[in-house]
């Protein structure tokens, strides 16, 4: 502490030498840069390697036909783009990909606010409660997906199809099925989510003043008022960073739809991202994947700040 | 539900007495809360209860308690699956990339918040890029790239494509570093310190709140990592536990029990892990979000 009132004490010193004082200031300045460049070498060497030399290769690869092997590529122009528009499996993983990341992404918000207020309360087992919640969003969602395909399974041994059965109902398909196949893979996302959400939420509801409540309450506030007055404006940033974790990871999908269906059944639950490995690197046809991976670029980068732009919006209103 | 919104201060309540009535209310919501949690974690019941039984006894009652307990499943897997081999590969990855990505991450958070110049905005404007570019955009290059340098199908090679992460422990640990007194680091110039050694005694013990949540989430993510190491990782006696369990899908395809043996190994060492970090996670996850 002594250190602090000491460096404030000399900061308040009037320089004595006008000139002086700014040359050492500007020499100090220059100094400060090349350290502050060092420091910034490393992030800067993972950029150029890990991020623009891809990026702009990735670029380049989707104007020509190259198939990952043989350097004698040809300039094709938009084809590939064409491809990936009129190709019916990509479209499809498309179509899957925006309807997975915005059912979770509202799903999982609607759920995991009124979870954590809830969790906030104050009740007997709400320590276990809380953990059970947290503790769901500890494994993977690649291994998720292969223990619930399991529960699925739609052999009459499966958890789901032996429970119905108890009841005298059928065994349902219930992967082996379009609608169904997309409905599970979503229920399940927002299953194995909404308890980590749930805890980012708790966490911003325990930073809200208690004072807030007192004062509603003393004005006749009721529960629900009380909720839509204080509770949500204040859970507005907790909003805001959980909405684009959920957007920005559920248009990423990939991990879950593939260990739980392949993509399928038929191309029902494929996603972008299962397009961009099979065609680029399980088909070599990296001219089509780089494109498609440019355009999926576009569109993350537009739903992204699109998103940013809303919850930035929303929030200033409530503020 | 009209019941429950008077508090403390309200007076005079209807009927019962006030006190009673909270107490059966909060009784309500314990044995709901309780009943709905149970619900939800009956998948990893699931998992835990059959790894205990047999094939038959696992298809003629999948959720019950075994019939007779048995533990050759466990027996078993340690038999035909390098688990052991495999959760050594996963800690190998994850323990350099998180600590690799974390330090690059504080560093240049720290050359940020040092000095205000169109470099560092520049630096600034060019991260952002880089945090939304999804890491499919890059996949197929990094892949060739990597085939190049020999590095496709080595554990080394995994690591360096996690580096990218570094750009994510950025932004987060920036935004709790701009909210440090600035003065604990003039000083400290004061005295003599060189940039690097107050980097290390001063501003990393500072960020401490921030640098565990970080590091639990990037430990969560590779560890968890499905994709990358799908792709990156071709032999077998170099997979991480998540490709050990999705392979034991296609091996065990019949023998339900003893895949469900090889998830609760894979999943043990996260849970221990996060049952010591738990606390951390969220008061830290509250220091990121608020300031960041």
């Amino acid at each position: 502490m002594s250190a602090t009132m000491q460096g404030s004490a000399v900061g308040d010193l009037p320089p004595l030498d006008e000139s002086l004082y700014r040359r050492r200031r500007r020499a100090r300045g220059l100094r400060e840069d090349v350290t502050s460049f060092w420091f910034l070498l490393p992030i800067l060497a993972v950029f150029v390697v890990l991020f623009l030399v891809p990026l702009v290769q990735t670029a380049y690869f989707s104007f020509t036909d190259f198939n990952g092997y043989s350097m004698d590529m040809n300039w094709v122009g938009l084809d590939n783009y064409r491809k990936v528009f009129t190709d019916p499996s990509t479209l499809q993983g498309l179509g899957f990909t925006i309807l997975y990341a915005i059912v979770v992404m509202v799903g999982v918000t609607v759920l995991a606010i009124p979870l954590a207020v809830i969790l906030n309360r104050k009740f007997v087992g709400r320590d276990f409660v809380r953990s059970v919640f947290f503790f769901f969003s500890v494994p993977s969602l690649a291994i998720m997906g292969m223990v619930w395909k399991y529960i699925f399974s739609p052999m009459k041994t499966g958890v789901v199809n032996s429970v119905l059965a108890a009841f005298g109902l059928g065994p349902v398909p219930w992967l082996s099925n379009n609608s169904l196949a997309k409905f599970c893979v979503i229920f399940i996302a927002i299953w194995a989510q909404i308890g980590w959400h749930a805890t980012l939420y708790l966490a911003f509801l325990q930073a809200i003043p208690a004072d807030l409540y007192e004062q509603a309450t003393v004005d006749g506030a009721n529960r629900w008022q009380q909720f839509a007055h204080i509770t949500l404006p204040q859970l507005m940033p907790g909003i805001v960073t959980s909405t684009f974790l959920l957007m920005s990871g559920g248009l990423k999908v990939y991990d879950l739809p593939f260990t739980m269906t392949k993509g399928g059944p038929g191309y029902s639950t494929y996603t972008v991202t299962q397009s961009i490995i099979q065609q680029g690197i399980g088909q070599s046809q990296y001219g089509i994947g780089s494109a498609l991976a440019v355009l999926f670029f576009i569109a993350t980068g537009i739903v992204v700040f699109l998103q940013m732009g809303i919850s930035n919006l929303i929030s200033r209103r409530f503020e | 539900m009209g019941t429950k919104a008077s508090s403390v201060t309200a007076a005079a309540p209807k009927g019962m007495n006030f006190t009673t009535r909270k107490r059966i209310g909060s009784a309500v919501t314990s044995v709901v809360m309780i009943l709905v949690a149970l619900v939800c974690a009956v998948p990893l019941w699931y998992i835990l209860i059959n790894t205990f039984k047999t094939i038959p006894d696992m298809s003629a009652n999948p959720l019950g308690l075994p019939r007779e307990w048995t533990v050759k499943n466990y027996v078993g897997a340690f038999e035909t699956v390098p688990v052991f081999r495999s959760l050594l590969n996963t800690l190998i990855v994850t323990f350099f990339a998180v600590v690799i990505q974390v330090l690059v991450g504080a560093l240049a958070a720290y050359g940020m918040i040092l000095r205000k110049s169109t470099f560092t905005a520049a630096v600034g404007a060019i991260l952002m890029v880089a945090f939304v570019v999804p890491s499919q955009t890059t996949l197929i290059p990094l892949y060739r790239m990597e085939a190049n340098a020999h590095l496709v199908n080595t554990l080394a090679g995994l690591v360096i494509i996690y580096l990218g992460g570094a750009v994510f422990c950025y932004f987060l640990i920036v935004g709790y570093m701009r909210s440090l007194p600035f003065e604990l680091i003039e000083a400290a110039r004061i005295d003599g310190a060189g940039p690097l050694r107050i980097f290390w005694s001063i501003v990393m013990p500072l960020i401490r709140p921030i640098l565990t949540t970080v590091v639990v989430f990037q430990t969560m993510g590779t560890w968890n990592d499905f994709m990358n190491a799908n792709v990156f990782l071709s032999s077998s006696e170099l997979r991480t536990i998540v490709l050990q369990v999705y392979n034991a899908v296609g091996q065990f395809s019949t023998d339900w029990p003893s895949f469900m043996t090889i998830t609760v190994l894979a999943l043990l060492p996260v849970f221990v892990f996060f049952i010591f970090c738990q606390k951390w996670i969220v008061s830290g996850l509250v220091a990121g979000s608020v300031k960041g």
